[in-house]
C-alpha cells in the first residue's frame, strides 16, 4: 500500500489574548491510497485544525511550531501559496462543517457548484500537459542514455509518435464517453418519466418530449452510434410524430389522463435501444489511435469492434509498442541504477554531514553544506518513479528550515532570557513596593538549542536510513514499471483532452445534486442558498467538494447536521466515490457510530494528541484507552438499557495544557503517574497503539466498563450467528 | 387505546393540521401523551416534527384540529369547520339543482320536490349554524384557554382559603398574615397561564440564551413574568435549580458566554423546569452538543423526569437516543404520522416501509455488521397505491398504529401472524 499523505510530529498553536493555545501537540499519522482514516474526538480536540493545516487554510493567528505533512513529494507546510493553490480543491478537497458560512449568499447554487469545475479544468489541463511533457522528456533522456547516442534520433522519433497518438486516442475516447454518458442520462430520465406517468403524476409531456428529442441529437459520437444510426433516427422520428399528434386531455378534477399509447411505445423503443447501445463492446481507443495514425484514410466506423480491436492491437504491437516497451524498460533500469549508484555514494556524505552538525558550526558553512548536500540528494532521485519519494524530495526544504530555526533561536534565546529577567525583576520590585500589578510576565519562549541541533541530525539520519533500506530492497520488475508509466502517461493525456464546457458542467452539477439527495435539481439549480434548509445546504457543500474530482477528500463533520436517512445516503455516496475514484478520505467526526461503516483506520484524539490509533476492528472490538471507552459508553445503541456512562467535566483549557495525561482529571481509571507524566504510545498489536499508562506492564489491572464488554459480546454473538448462517448456506 | 385508558392522558392532539400557504407541514396528526411518559417524535428534517412541537406550545396558530392539555382545549383551528360549511353548501346546491330539473321534466312531482328542497335548505341552515358555533367555540378556546384555566385556579384558591380564614377569625395578627398570603396566591392564580405548564428546551443552546442577561435573570424571568416579586424567594429558587441541573450557585451571576455548550444546555433546562411544568417539549436538545456532553444531558433529563414527575415530548432524529429515552415513539413522514407504537414494539416489529427504511439507516458502533448493512430505500409512490382506497391511521396491534389502507392492514396483520 502506498501512502498518499504522511503527517509527522505536527505541532500547531494559536496566539490568543489569553496566551498561546496549544491546539495540536505532536501528532503523526499516514493516509493510504484508497483508504479512509477517521479522526474522532470532541470539539476542541484539534481534529479540524489538523485538517485545515493539510489544506493550508489555518487562521491568521496560528503558529505551526513543527512537523511535516508530506504529499506527492512536497511538504505542504513549507510550499508557497501559488503551489498550494494548485493542490487545494483540485487534489485535496474539503467538506466543511458549517454549511451556512461556506456558501456565498449572493451567488446561485448552480454557479457555485460549477465554478470550481470550470475554473480548475483549464488549469488542470495545462498542468497535465506540462507533467505529461516533462515525464516523457525525462523518459526520453533516460532511454537515449540507455541505448547509446547512436539511436538517440530513433528514440526521439518514438517518443514523439507516442505523444501524438496517445493524445489523439484520448481525444477520440473522450468524445465516445461524452456520448455514452449522455445516452445514460437520457435513459435514466426516461425511466423516471415513465414511472411517474404510470403512477398518474402530473408531468409536462410536451416539454419533456422536446427535451428528449434535443438530447437524442446530442448523442452523436461516430463510434458510439456507428451501428445504431438508422434505429436512432427512426426512434426520433416516431417520437416527433407522437409529439405532433399529442393533445393534452383536460380533466376537471385535475387528474391527468394516461399517456397515449404511441408515446409510451416510442419511449419504450428508445429505452431498449439506449440499453443496447450501452451494452455494446467498447473500442480500445489507445490501439485505434495508433491504427488511425498509420492508416489515416481508412473508414473505421463500420468495421465490427471486436475485429477492429484485434487488428489495431496487432498493428500497435508489431509496429511500435513492443519495441517501445523494450527500450523504455532499459531506460527505467538505467535511471534506477544511476540513482542507486548515487545513493550509495551519498551515504558517506550524509555521515560526514551528520558529524559536522554534531559539533559546533557557523551559519555560513552550514548554509554552504546544506546547499551542496541538497544538490547531491537531487541527483539521487529516480525521476521516473510515479510514487514520489517524499523523504528525498523534501530533504532540502526540511534541512534548510531546521538550520534557519537553529540560528534564529541561537540569536533569539539570550534576548528572550534577558527580557524575562527584566520583567520579572520589575514585577518583583513593584510587588515589593505594595503595588497591585495588572499585568503578567509573559512566559519565555526559548528553545533548547541541543534539541534543535538534534532535529537537524534527525533529518539527515532519516534520509540515511531510508536510503539504506532502498539499497537493501530487492530489484523491482522493470517490465511492470514501464507498463505502469505508460498507464500514467495515458491518464495524464486523458486529463489533457478532458475539456469541461458550461453545459457539461451544468449536467454534471445536476447529476451531483441528484446524487446527494436534492429533489428537483433542475429547478433548484437556479436558486440562492437562502432558499435551502440547513440539511440541503450541507448537501450542496458536499456536491461542491466532489465536483472537482479530488484525490484526497477531507470531510469535517459532514453529516452532523443531517438526519439518519440522509446521513446514510451521504455516507454511502462518499463510500461509493471512494471505490470508483480510488479516493482517499480523512473523515472527521465525533460520532463513533458513523465511523464504523466508513473507516479503515481510526485515530482517537483528545486535547491535541492522538490517544489511540488502530484499525476499525481494533478500536471497536478491543479499545484500550479510557477515553475511547468513555466515548463508546456515552452513546446508547439500540440495545442499551442501563444508565449511560457520561464523562464528567469538560475538556481542559489548552492554554495551560496539563502536565501529565490530559484526560486524567476526567478519567476514573487515572493512576497517580497520569497526573505527572505524559504516557507514551504503547503498542497493543501491530498497527494498534494507545497512549495510556494502563498498558504499562507494571500498571494495575482494570476492568473495561461493563456497558462496553456487554456490547462487544453482543456484537461477537451476532457475528458468529451470521457466520454460521453464511457457513450453513455455503454448505448447502 | 382501551388498554391504556387507565393512565391519565396529559396531552391529546386531534387531527392537528398546520399549513403554511400551500405547504402542509403537518397534516391530520393525532396522538396522545400519557402522564409521566416520554413520547419520542422522529422523522427526517422537514417532516413536521418541530412544527408539531411548536404548534402545541402555541408558537403557531394551528390551521385545524384541536389540542387538549389537562382536559382543557388550548389550541383549536377552524379550517375544517369552514371546509365543512363550504362542502355542505355545494352539496345542497347540487341536490336542489337536480330536484329542480326533475320538476321541470315532470310537473306532477313539483309539489313533492318543493317540499324536499325546503327541507334541504333547512338542513343546510342547521349545518351552517352548527359549524359556526363550533368555529366560535374554537376561537374562544384558542384565545381564552388561559383565562378559563386561571378562573378555575382562582376558584380553587377561594375554596382553599375559606376554611382557613374562618379558622383564623379570632386572632387578628394571624388573619392579617393570612390575608396577605391569600392576596398573593390570588394574584399568582390570576396570572398563571395554562400554557406555562408546557415548557420547551431548544435545540441551539447558544442562540436560545440572551447574551446580555445573567444566568439569574434568564432562569428567573419566567417567574417574574408570572408575578412573583419576592427577590429572596427568586434567588433561592434559582440556586435550587442550578444545583438540580448540576451547576453551582456561583454561576448565577455570570453571563451565557462564560459557559460551555453542555452547561448552556443545562441552563436552558433549568429555565424551562423552574415553571414546574407538566409537559416538557425537548426539541433536539442534544444534537448541538459534544458526544461526551450528550450523555450528561440525557442522564440529567432522565433524572429530572423521575424526580420532578415530568412528561416529555422528545423530538430528535438520532434513533438510538430516542429508543434509549422514550416509552412510545411516533414516526412522521411528510406531515403525516405513519407509525406509532411503544419503543420496543416499534423496533421489534416495524410495519410501515418508511419506518423500516429509517431503522435500516441507523449507524451502529460495530464495523462487522455495518459493512454488511443494506439500507432500505423508501419511495412513497412506488410503495403504496392509494388511488382508490384511502389510508388512515389504524390500530394493528393494541397500542401499535400504522398509517395504511385496507389491503395493507391485512398484509401487516398477516406479517405479524394475526
Amino acid at each position: 500500500m502506498d501512502k498518499i499523505l504522511e503527517v509527522k510530529d505536527l505541532k500547531i498553536s494559536f496566539r490568543t489574548s489569553g496566551g498561546t493555545l496549544k491546539a495540536v501537540r505532536d501528532i503523526s499519522f499516514d493516509l493510504e491510497r484508497g483508504k479512509t482514516l477517521a479522526i474522532v474526538g470532541e470539539s476542541g480536540s484539534g481534529k479540524s485544525v489538523t485538517s485545515k493545516a493539510i489544506l493550508g487554510i489555518l487562521a491568521g493567528n496560528s503558529i505551526v511550531e513543527g512537523g511535516e505533512i508530506f504529499y506527492d513529494g512536497k511538504d505542504l507546510l513549507k510550499i508557497d501559496e501559488d503551489e498550494m493553490y494548485k493542490l487545494r480543491g483540485d487534489k485535496i478537497s474539503m467538506i466543511f462543517q458549517d454549511p451556512l458560512s461556506s456558501l456565498n449568499p449572493i451567488v446561485k447554487i448552480g454557479r457555485q457548484i460549477t465554478e470550481a469545475m470550470l475554473l480548475k479544468n483549464k488549469a488542470k489541463r495545462r498542468e497535465a500537459r506540462t507533467e505529461f511533457n516533462s515525464l516523457l522528456e525525462t523518459l526520453r533522456k533516460n532511454m537515449a542514455a540507455a541505448v547509446g547516442p547512436a539511436s538517440a534520433a530513433e528514440v526521439k522519433r518514438m517518443t514523439e509518435t507516442f505523444d501524438k497518438f496517445c493524445i489523439e486516442a484520448n481525444r477520440l475516447e473522450n468524445r465516445y464517453n461524452l456520448s455514452g454518458s449522455k445516452a445514460e442520462d437520457l435513459e435514466d430520465a426516461l425511466q423516471d418519466f415513465l414511472f411517474l406517468a404510470e403512477k398518474g403524476q402530473k408531468t409536462d409531456v410536451r416539454g419533456t418530449l422536446r427535451d428528449y428529442l434535443h438530447r437524442i441529437q446530442k448523442i452523436n459520437d461516430p463510434f458510439y452510434t456507428a451501428r445504431y444510426e438508422d434505429r436512432l433516427s427512426a426512434c426520433a422520428g416516431n417520437l416527433q410524430k407522437a409529439l405532433t399528434a399529442y393533445q393534452p386531455v383536460k380533466d376537471k378534477k385535475g387528474k391527468t389522463a394516461p399517456l397515449p399509447q404511441e408515446i409510451t411505445a416510442a419511449l419504450k423503443d428508445l429505452e431498449t435501444l439506449l440499453e443496447e447501445m450501452k451494452a455494446q463492446e467498447r473500442p480500445n481507443f489507445f490501439r485505434i489511435g495508433y491504427y488511425k495514425m498509420e492508416h489515416p484514410n481508412e473508414d473505421l466506423r463500420h468495421r465490427p469492434i471486436e475485429e477492429l480491436n484485434a487488428v489495431a492491437l496487432e498493428c500497435l504491437n508489431e509496429n511500435f509498442m513492443d519495441n517501445f516497451l523494450t527500450v523504455e524498460e532499459k531506460g527505467i533500469r538505467h535511471s534506477y541504477e544511476t540513482a542507486l549508484e548515487a545513493k550509495k555514494k551519498l551515504l558517506a556524505d550524509l555521515e560526514n554531514a551528520r558529524k559536522f552538525f554534531g559539533g559546533t558550526f557557523d551559519k555560513a558553512s552550514a548554509g554552504k553544506l546544506c546547499k551542496a548536500l541538497s544538490a547531491k540528494v537531487e541527483e539521487t532521485i529516480d525521476r521516473l518513479e510515479i510514487v514520489k519519494d517524499s523523504t528525498a524530495y523534501t530533504f532540502h526544504s526540511s534541512l534548510k528550515s531546521a538550520i534557519e530555526k537553529y540560528f534564529y533561536y541561537k540569536a533569539h534565546n539570550p534576548r528572550e532570557e534577558a527580557r524575562y529577567a527584566r520583567q520579572t525583576k520589575k514585577l518583583e520590585a513593584m510587588t515589593a513596593r505594595g503595588k497591585t500589578v495588572d499585568w503578567k510576565v509573559m512566559p519565555k519562549r526559548v528553545y533548547d538549542l541541543e534539541d534543535l541541533q538534534n532535529d537537524i541530525i534527525q533529518i539527515i539520519q532519516r534520509l540515511e536510513d531510508h536510503y539504506r533500506s532502498c539499497i537493501a530492497a530487492p530489484e523491482t520488475d522493470f517490465r511492470q514499471r514501464s507498463i505502469a508509466i505508460v498507464d500514467h502517461l495515458k491518464s495524464k493525456a486523458s486529463d489533457v483532452v478532458y475539456r469541461v464546457t458550461k453545459s457539461m458542467a451544468r449536467e454534471k452539477a445536476i447529476k451531483l445534486m441528484e446524487e446527494v439527495g436534492i429533489s428537483e435539481p433542475r429547478m433548484r439549480y437556479k436558486q440562492y442558498p437562502f432558499e435551502f434548509s440547513g440539511g440541503m445546504r450541507q448537501r450542496i457543500v458536499i456536491a461542491i467538494a466532489l465536483a472537482a474530482d479530488p484525490e484526497i477528500l477531507i470531510c469535517d463533520e459532514p453529516t452532523t447536521a443531517l438526519d439518519v436517512t440522509i446521513q446514510a445516503q451521504i455516507l454511502e455516496l462518499i463510500n461509493r466515490l471512494k471505490e470508483e475514484r480510488n479516493l482517499s478520505v480523512i473523515f472527521i467526526t465525533h460520532d463513533l457510530g458513523v465511523v464504523a461503516n466508513m473507516a479503515d483506520d481510526i485515530a482517537v484524539m483528545y486535547a491535541g494528541k492522538i490517544v489511540e490509533y488502530g484499525s476499525a476492528e481494533d478500536i471497536f472490538y478491543d479499545p484500550r484507552h479510557p477515553y475511547t471507552w468513555a466515548l463508546l459508553s456515552s452513546m446508547p445503541d439500540l440495545d442499551t438499557n442501563e444508565k449511560l456512562d457520561a464523562i464528567p467535566g469538560t475538556p481542559p483549557n489548552m492554554i495551560y495544557p496539563p502536565e501529565g495525561d490530559a484526560f486524567a482529571p476526567r478519567n476514573k481509571y487515572a493512576l497517580k503517574i497520569d497526573f505527572e507524566r505524559q504516557p507514551p504510545m504503547f503498542e497493543v498489536s501491530p498497527g494498534h497503539q494507545a497512549a495510556t499508562w494502563l498498558l504499562h506492564p507494571d500498571a494495575p489491572k482494570v476492568e473495561v466498563p461493563r456497558i462496553i464488554t456487554k456490547r462487544i459480546e453482543r456484537m461477537k454473538a451476532k457475528l458468529r450467528e451470521s457466520e454460521q448462517e453464511g457457513g450453513g448456506q455455503s454448505g448447502n | 387505546m382501551e388498554t391504556e385508558n387507565k393512565q391519565e392522558v396529559l396531552l391529546r392532539v386531534e387531527h392537528l393540521s398546520q399549513h403554511f400557504g400551500k405547504v402542509k407541514a403537518v397534516d391530520d396528526v393525532s396522538f396522545e401523551i400519557m402522564k409521566g411518559e416520554v413520547f419520542g417524535l422522529v422523522g427526517e428534517s422537514g417532516c413536521g416534527k418541530t412544527t408539531t412541537g411548536r404548534s402545541i406550545i402555541k408558537i403557531y396558530d394551528i390551521t385545524s384540529g384541536s389540542i387538549y392539555f389537562k382536559g382543557q382545549r388550548i389550541c383549536a383551528g377552524t379550517a375544517s369547520y369552514k371546509e365543512a360549511i363550504r362542502q355542505a353548501r355545494q352539496d345542497t346546491a347540487a341536490a336542489i339543482r337536480q330536484l329542480k330539473s326533475q320538476s321541470a321534466k315532470k310537473p306532477e312531482q313539483k309539489k313533492e320536490n318543493d317540499a324536499r328542497i325546503a327541507e334541504l335548505k333547512k338542513d343546510l341552515q342547521d349545518t351552517i349554524a352548527q359549524n359556526r358555533r363550533k368555529i366560535a367555540d374554537a376561537k374562544y378556546d384558542h384565545k381564552y384557554s388561559d383565562r378559563e384555566y386561571a378562573k378555575r385556579l382562582i376558584q380553587e384558591t377561594h375554596e382553599r382559603y375559606k376554611p382557613l380564614l374562618e379558622a383564623a377569625k379570632n386572632s387578628p395578627a394571624e388573619l392579617g398574615k393570612l390575608r396577605k398570603k391569600y392576596a398573593d396566591d390570588l394574584r399568582i392564580a390570576k396570572n398563571t397561564k395554562l400554557i406555562t405548564k408546557i415548557q420547551m428546551i431548544f435545540q441551539d443552546p447558544i442562540a436560545s440564551l440572551d447574551p446580555r442577561m445573567t444566568i439569574r435573570e434568564i432562569i428567573s424571568e419566567g417567574l417574574i413574568v408570572n408575578g412573583i416579586k419576592d427577590r429572596k424567594y427568586l434567588d433561592e429558587k434559582v440556586y435550587e435549580l442550578l444545583e438540580l441541573v448540576g451547576l453551582v450557585r456561583e454561576h448565577a451571576g455570570r453571563y451565557p458566554h462564560e459557559f460551555s455548550g453542555g452547561q448552556r444546555q443545562r441552563i436552558g433546562i433549568a429555565r424551562s423546569v423552574i415553571m414546574s411544568p407538566d409537559l416538557l417539549i425537548a426539541d433536539e436538545p442534544i444534537s448541538a452538543l459534544d458526544v461526551s456532553i450528550q450523555a450528561q444531558v440525557i442522564n440529567l433529563l432522565n433524572e429530572l423526569r423521575s424526580s420532578l414527575d415530568l412528561t416529555i415530548l422528545f423530538i430528535a432524529h438520532d434513533l438510538s437516543v430516542v429508543k434509549y429515552f422514550s416509552d412510545r415513539i411516533g414516526v412522521m413522514y411528510f406531515g403525516k404520522m405513519v407509525e406509532l407504537a411503544s419503543s420496543d414494539e416499534l423496533f421489534a416489529h416495524p410495519l410501515h416501509p418508511y419506518t423500516r427504511s429509517l431503522l435500516s439507516a441507523i449507524p451502529l458502533p460495530d464495523p462487522h455488521s455495518e459493512k454488511k448493512r443494506t439500507r432500505i430505500t423508501y419511495n412513497a409512490l412506488a410503495e403504496h397505491d392509494y388511488s382508490v382506497d384511502k389510508p388512515t391511521l389504524r390500530e394493528i396491534l393494541p397500542g401499535h398504529f400504522v398509517h395504511c389502507n385496507n389491503a395493507e392492514e391485512l398484509r401487516y396483520k398477516k406479517e405479524l401472524g394475526l
